[in-house]
């Protein structure tokens, strides 16, 4: 510690480039940090997903309707157990930029399908008994504030069957899941807001099935696309964990992606931090010799170097990583992930793990070929200015 | 008097591209304890390398050099850098301030190496800098003071650990007269007052006045000893 006065007079010897570096390395973790993160988020998701819930979209195109009547036909497929059929309503909630989604649905059947969702019997009454009721996942009530039996207005995009645009929801009940966080969906009654659109009526985004045995999966999923094989409304069956996959794999590669952005750009870093303390150090020859003068050792010298990349670099790290772990969340709490039943996204412990170890290499990769010329540093050529 | 430097048919070199150049040639010397020396020579007469010797910032090719009871030609690098600032105070033409630190901290930097407290430290650089008459700029940055300043900064630094030797390359050679004066007096009272054994190379006849014995060089070897009266 008592060296340290020596380090921190080293990096503001030239405070432009001592914060330009630590911003350079800052922006780097904070990428780094942030993109691991949900790289690490989305494998969370794909990894919490069951293999015992099908999901039944359209084969023409990923969210396009499908006509209601599949829900009675699918669950005559043996092996089926609840149908829920989907139906949304895309809206505002107070601001014109607070984006809503409220999932119409048939929430006894959600509850039959998807046993994780924790709800209070009384509250999925209480659903049953209102029409225009919602049950509102614990993070997004946290979220607005909200408490039940709150009225919650939502301006819809498209103008319901009433001309109006204006929804009024009756909160009647909380639910949450495993993973509190990603309590974000807001359910409705499919009838009331199937009765209330303006046009869709009728129709499903997507059916959400319950199958009595996880392991015929891939066969119910067949025997569900097969019924539906001469239909102008042809389906794609596949359990949840499949249908996600396959929605990631059509963005890309995302783990590639991710790996590859902050690889490039660490990588790109080593040169920075490297010609920074590198330049830093050929600027001070003659200081570190008189350090030597004073009975530094050559060991000492070279440490001192060495604290000042390790410094440098932990630090912007640490500001980085820390700014990632403010910035995920805010950034992945938006209504889409949410209505996805995905919430906030942390930076996970393997990211700050990750991220200690690549400013420790950073910081000896581009901080010991200087930290060794300091060492080898000549006193007597050094102050003779040779 | 005890001799606190001995030198013994030193010779040393250097190589200057192909040409191996002896600076020094069989070189005797011997600098008794409290004595205030002035090595003087024209350039290239081998007074920087020979006051590098016997600070231990260099080593010899042949002949034995002992300092304060040590025999440097014999010790490793960090024994000598340990020796260094053990024995040794260093006092630059260009004073060699670190210049992001202050005053005080740039005294205190010898002081990393002992296992003094803080407190110590900051009682001991006071009392440094009250001696160098700089209580009052301790806060102050390099850049923030005169050369005389500065380079009574760098003797608060050599005087810090207390050294047996203090070892000064032109200490005035930087500074207008009146400045060079009152280190020059500040150098005898260390001698005088504190018993202190001073090298110094000076190419100023007037500094080399305040010397009580001095050693002119040429051609790497010692052309005239005069012991004197020192001003």
């Amino acid at each position: 510690m008592k060296y340290l006065p020596l380090v921190w007079a080293a990096l503001r010897r030239k405070p432009a480039r001592t914060l330009l570096t630590c911003f350079s390395i800052m922006t780097a973790f904070f990428l780094f940090g942030t993109l691991e993160g949900i790289n690490v988020g989305i494998a969370n998701v794909v990894k919490l997903t069951s293999v015992s819930h099908l999901i039944v979209q359209s084969r023409m195109n990923q969210g396009a309707a499908m006509p209601l009547a599949h829900a009675v036909q699918i669950r005559s497929v043996p092996g089926v157990t609840a149908v829920a059929p989907f139906t949304i309503v895309v809206g505002t909630y107070q601001q014109p930029n607070n984006p809503m989604i409220v999932i119409g649905s048939d929430f006894d059947a959600m509850l039959k399908i998807s046993s994780d969702i924790i709800v209070a019997p009384e509250q999925a009454a209480a659903l049953r008994r209102t029409r225009n009721g919602v049950i509102v996942g614990v993070t997004t009530m946290k979220q607005y504030g909200w408490k039940v039996g709150d009225r919650v207005p939502v301006r819809g995009i498209a103008p319901k069957a009433d001309g109006t645009n204006d929804w009024q929801f009756d909160i009647v009940g909380t639910y949450t899941l495993q993973q509190p966080d990603w309590a974000t969906r807001i359910w409705a009654n499919y009838d009331f807001v199937n009765e209330a659109l303006g046009t869709g009526k009728n129709q499903s985004v997507l059916f959400y099935v319950g199958i009595s045995d996880p392991t015929k999966s891939a066969a119910i999923s067949q025997a569900i696309d097969d019924r539906f094989a001469n239909s102008p409304d042809q389906t794609n069956t596949a359990n949840e964990k499949d249908s996600i996959e396959t929605t990631l794999g059509q963005i890309g590669n995302i783990n590639f992606l991710v790996n590859g952005v902050c690889g490039a750009v660490l990588f790109t870093l080593l040169f920075l931090t490297s010609n920074t303390i590198g330049q830093s150090v050929r600027e001070r020859t003659g200081e570190l010799a008189v350090l030597k003068t004073l009975g530094f050792t050559d060991a000492g010298v070279q440490w001192l170097v060495l604290a000042e990349a390790l410094t440098l670099a932990m630090v912007a790290a640490a500001l980085g990583v820390a700014l990632s772990s403010r910035v995920l969340p805010w950034i992945t709490s938006g209504p889409t992930l949410s209505s996805q039943g995905i919430g906030a996204m942390h930076v996970p412990n393997m990211v700050y793990a990750a991220a200690t170890l690549i400013a420790l290499l950073l910081a000896l990769i581009s901080g010991v070929p200087p930290a060794a010329r300091a060492r080898r540093l000549n006193i007597v050529t050094a102050l003779s200015g040779r | 008097m005890a001799a606190v430097v001995s030198i013994q048919n030193v010779v040393k070199s250097y190589t200057r591209g192909r040409q191996r150049v002896e600076v020094l040639h069989s070189l005797n010397l011997e600098v008794q304890s409290g004595e205030f020396l002035g090595l003087m020579g024209p350039s290239g007469s081998g007074k920087t390398t020979l006051l590098n010797l016997i600070g231990g910032l260099d080593k010899p090719d042949e002949g034995q050099i002992t300092v304060a009871g040590e025999r440097l030609d014999k010790l490793s690098g960090s024994q000598m850098a340990a020796w260094r600032a053990r024995h040794v105070g260093f006092v630059f033409q260009f004073y060699n301030l670190l210049p992001v630190l202050s005053a005080e901290r740039n005294v205190e930097v010898p002081l990393l190496l002992t296992k003094l407290s803080r407190a110590q430290r900051k009682s001991n650089v006071a009392a440094a800098l009250a001696l160098v008459g700089l209580s009052d700029r301790a806060s102050h940055k390099p850049t923030e003071l005169s050369g005389g300043q500065q380079q009574r900064v760098a003797i608060a630094r050599a005087l810090i650990a207390d050294p047996t030797l203090l070892v000064c390359d032109e200490p005035t050679g930087d500074l207008d007269r009146e400045s060079a004066e009152e280190i020059l007096q500040l150098l005898t009272i260390l001698n005088q007052k504190q018993g202190k054994t001073i090298v110094m190379v000076t190419h100023d006849p007037r500094a080399a006045a305040y010397a009580s014995r001095l050693l002119h060089m040429d051609k790497g070897t010692l052309a005239r000893d005069e012991s004197r009266t020192a001003a």
